[in-house]
C-alpha cells in the first residue's frame, strides 16, 4: 500500500523550512495545512498568479453583454416608442450591463473558487484538527522512488513535534 | 489597571466559538421578544393592511410614497457601510478590519433582508411581485429597462447576491473551525458549510484571490446600488428631487448611516458577547474619525443642495426649498442637520472617541438623523409637487409606524441568528494581526 505521512510543527518557521527542504530534496506530493494563510508555502508549492482571475473576467464579460442583450432584446421583442426615445436606449441599458457584469462576475468567481481549491471536498482525507487552531502540518505521498526516512530526517531536524505514518493517501 | 496580553491562537479559537456554543438564557428571552415584536408589529399589521388594501397606510394623491419608501431607503443605506467598508479595507490592507468586518457584512445582508421586506408591504399587492423581475415578455409583461425602478430590482438583487457570497466565502475557514469544536447534528452542518476545510495551501491561496476578487466587484456595486435608488427620485421631474447631486448624496448618506450602525453594533457585541479583548479602541477611533470625515461631507453635499434649488431659476424648486427649510416639516429638518451636522463634530476631540457609551449615543443620534432625511425627501417633495390647489401633507399611520417598529424586530432577530450561526468576529483573520507563531523573531 502507498505510505504517507503527516509531520505536525509548532512553529511556523519550522514548518516552512521543513517545507522548503523537502520540496528542495524532491519530495512534491506535499501539502501543507495552516490555521492562517502563509504565503511562503504558498511559494514553495509553486503557486503564483491564480486561475480564479480567468474565470471573473470571463464572468464579468459575459455578464456585461448578457445584460445589454436582455435589455435590448426585450425592448426589441415589445416595440413600445415614448417620446421620441431610442427603441434601443444605451445608456440606461448600460447600467443594466454594468449590474450584470458584476453579478456575473462574482458567480463565476465563486465556481473558480470551488474549481481551483477542489472544494467541496467532505470525502475523508488526512487532516487534524489542531491545524485548524494553532498548529501547522504536512502531508506527504511518497512515490517509488522516494525515501521516507529521509522526509523524516528531514522533518526532525526542523522541528516537528509529531510525525505520523498515515494509511489515507492525499 | 490590568495588563492588555495578546491572545493566543488557541484562545481565539475558544473565545470567539463560545460566542456560538455557548447560549445562556439571556440570548433566548431577546430573541423570543424580538420575534414576538417583529410578527406583532410588522407582520400582523401588513396582514391587516392586505386585507383592507394600502388605504391603511397613510398614502394617498399625491402622496403615493411615504414611510415605506423613507424605510427602504433607511435600510437600503445601512446596508451599504458593511460590504463597502470590509471590501475598501481589504484591498487597502488595513489590519483594523479584521475584528469587526464580518458583523459589518452580516449588517448589510440583513439590512437588505429588511430593505427588501418593505418593497413588498409596499406594493401593495404583493402577490405580483415577480412582474418587477426583469423576465423576457410574457403574459404582455413588458420590463421598462429605461426606468431606474428596473435598475433598481436589478441593482439589490445584484448586492444581495454578491453581500452574501462575500460573507459566505469570508466565514468557510470559520466555519471549519466551528465544524471540529462541535459534534452531532452540529458538526454535521458544519461539515456541508464549511465544503470539508482543511486549510491547504492551495485552499489558502484561492479563498485570498477569489475574496479580492468578490471585494474589487463589491466596491463599484455599493457606490452604484445607492446612486441608483436616488435616480428612483432624481429622475422624476418632482421640486426637491429632481436634483443631479442625489447621487452622490445618497451614497455618502449610506455610508455614513451605516458606519454608525457598525458603532452601534460593535458596541453591543462587545459588551454582550464579552469580545473586549477583539473589539477595541482602535476600532472605535477609526469608526469615529470616518464618522467625522462623512459627516463633514455629508454637510457639504447639504449645502451645495440648498445652493441648488436656490439657484435654479425655477420657483417650484424655490418654493420646495422654503418648504422644507421653513415649512410644516422644517423642525424635523433642523433635528437631522442638528444629529448629522452638528453632534459628529464633537468627534474631533480623541476622548469623545474613544469613550464607547458617547459613541454610542452619536451613533444613534447619527441614525435618527438619517432616517429623518429619509423622511422629509418624501414628505416634503412628493405632497408637493406643482399645483397649488393639489398640495397636501403626508402622516404615517398606526398601520405605517407599527411597521416601522417591526422591521427594526426582523433585523434584530435576523442578526441574533446570525450570531450563533456564523463566529461574528473573524477567527483566522484576527489570528493574522497576532505575533506570528514563530520560533525565531522575524
Amino acid at each position: 500500500m502507498e505510505k504517507n505521512m503527516m509531520a505536525l510543527f509548532h512553529y511556523e518557521d519550522d514548518f516552512i523550512a521543513a517545507a522548503t527542504k523537502l520540496k528542495e530534496s524532491g519530495f512534491d506530493r506535499m501539502c501543507c495545512m495552516s490555521p492562517i494563510a502563509i504565503h511562503e508555502v504558498q511559494k514553495v508549492a509553486g503557486l503564483g498568479k491564480s486561475p480564479v482571475r480567468r474565470f471573473s473576467l470571463i464572468g464579468a464579460i459575459l455578464g456585461g453583454l448578457s445584460g445589454f442583450a436582455l435589455a435590448t432584446i426585450c425592448a426589441l421583442v415589445f416595440i413600445l416608442p415614448t417620446g421620441g426615445r431610442a427603441i434601443i436606449a444605451v445608456p440606461p441599458f448600460l447600467v443594466i450591463a454594468y449590474e450584470m457584469t458584476i453579478l456575473f462576475g462574482v458567480l463565476a468567481t465563486l465556481l473558480g473558487f470551488h474549481i481551483v481549491s477542489g472544494l467541496p471536498a467532505w470525502h475523508d482525507k488526512p487532516y487534524r484538527v489542531e491545524t485548524n487552531i494553532d498548529r501547522f502540518s504536512l502531508v506527504l505521498g511518497f512515490g517509488p522512488d522516494d525515501d521516507p526516512s529521509l522526509a523524516e530526517e528531514i522533518m526532525r531536524a526542523a522541528g516537528a513535534e509529531e510525525i505520523t505514518e498515515l494509511e489515507k493517501p492525499e | 489597571m490590568a495588563e492588555y496580553r495578546e491572545p493566543s491562537y488557541a484562545e481565539v479559537n475558544r473565545d470567539i466559538l463560545r460566542t456560538l456554543l455557548e447560549t445562556g438564557p439571556r440570548y433566548w428571552i431577546l430573541l423570543g421578544f424580538t420575534s414576538t415584536i417583529a410578527v406583532v408589529c410588522f407582520f400582523v399589521p401588513w396582514m391587516y393592511q392586505l386585507n383592507v388594501g394600502v388605504g391603511a397606510s397613510g398614502m394617498n394623491r399625491n402622496a403615493v410614497w411615504g414611510t415605506y419608501l423613507s424605510n427602504f431607503i433607511f435600510w437600503i443605506g445601512l446596508s451599504h457601510s458593511g460590504t463597502l467598508l470590509s471590501a475598501v479595507l481589504h484591498i487597502t490592507q488595513s489590519s483594523w478590519r479584521k475584528a469587526i468586518y464580518r458583523s459589518a457584512e452580516a449588517m448589510t445582508l440583513f439590512s437588505l433582508m429588511t430593505a427588501g421586506c418593505f418593497v413588498m408591504v409596499h406594493l401593495g399587492r404583493v402577490w405580483f411581485v415577480h412582474w418587477s423581475v426583469p423576465i423576457p415578455n410574457e403574459m404582455g409583461l413588458w420590463p421598462n429597462f429605461r426606468s431606474p425602478l428596473l435598475f433598481d430590482v436589478m441593482a439589490i438583487a445584484t448586492y444581495l447576491t454578491a453581500s452574501s457570497i462575500f460573507i459566505y466565502m469570508g466565514s468557510v475557514p470559520d466555519y471549519a473551525a466551528v465544524r471540529d469544536a462541535s459534534t452531532g447534528m452540529r458538526r454535521r452542518l458544519y461539515t456541508i458549510f464549511s465544503f470539508g476545510w482543511r486549510g491547504t495551501e492551495r485552499e489558502w491561496h484561492t479563498l485570498g484571490w477569489a475574496y479580492t476578487f468578490f471585494a474589487v466587484f463589491v466596491i463599484p456595486l455599493a457606490v452604484s446600488v445607492h446612486s441608483i435608488v436616488s435616480w428612483d427620485f432624481a429622475m422624476s421631474l418632482v421640486p426637491g428631487m429632481h436634483h443631479t447631486i442625489f447621487a452622490p448624496y445618497f451614497v455618502c448618506g449610506a455610508i455614513f448611516s451605516g458606519t454608525a450602525g457598525i458603532v452601534t453594533l460593535m458596541y453591543l457585541l462587545r459588551r454582550f458577547m464579552k469580545l473586549e479583548r477583539y473589539i477595541g479602541e482602535i476600532h472605535l477611533d477609526n469608526l469615529g474619525k470616518l464618522l467625522l470625515v462623512l459627516s463633514l461631507i455629508w454637510s457639504y453635499i447639504n449645502i451645495l443642495e440648498l445652493f441648488t434649488g436656490w439657484y435654479s431659476g425655477s420657483s417650484f424648486e424655490y418654493e420646495a426649498l422654503k418648504f422644507k427649510l421653513f415649512g410644516y416639516y422644517a423642525p424635523l429638518y433642523w433635528e437631522m442637520i442638528l444629529f448629522c451636522a452638528f453632534v459628529p463634530l464633537l468627534m474631533f476631540w480623541k476622548k469623545i472617541r474613544l469613550n464607547w457609551n458617547i459613541m454610542l449615543v452619536i451613533a444613534i443620534l447619527i441614525n435618527i438623523g438619517m432616517f429623518t432625511e429619509r423622511f422629509i425627501i418624501i414628505a416634503t417633495s412628493l405632497p408637493r409637487k406643482f399645483l397649488p390647489d393639489a398640495f397636501g401633507f403626508y402622516f404615517p399611520s398606526m398601520v405605517e409606524i407599527s411597521i416601522t417598529v417591526g422591521s427594526f424586530a426582523i433585523f434584530t432577530t435576523l442578526f441574533l441568528i446570525f450570531i450563533k450561526w456564523t463566529p461574528c468576529v473573524s477567527i483566522y483573520e484576527v489570528k493574522e494581526t497576532l505575533q506570528p507563531l514563530r520560533r525565531r523573531a522575524v
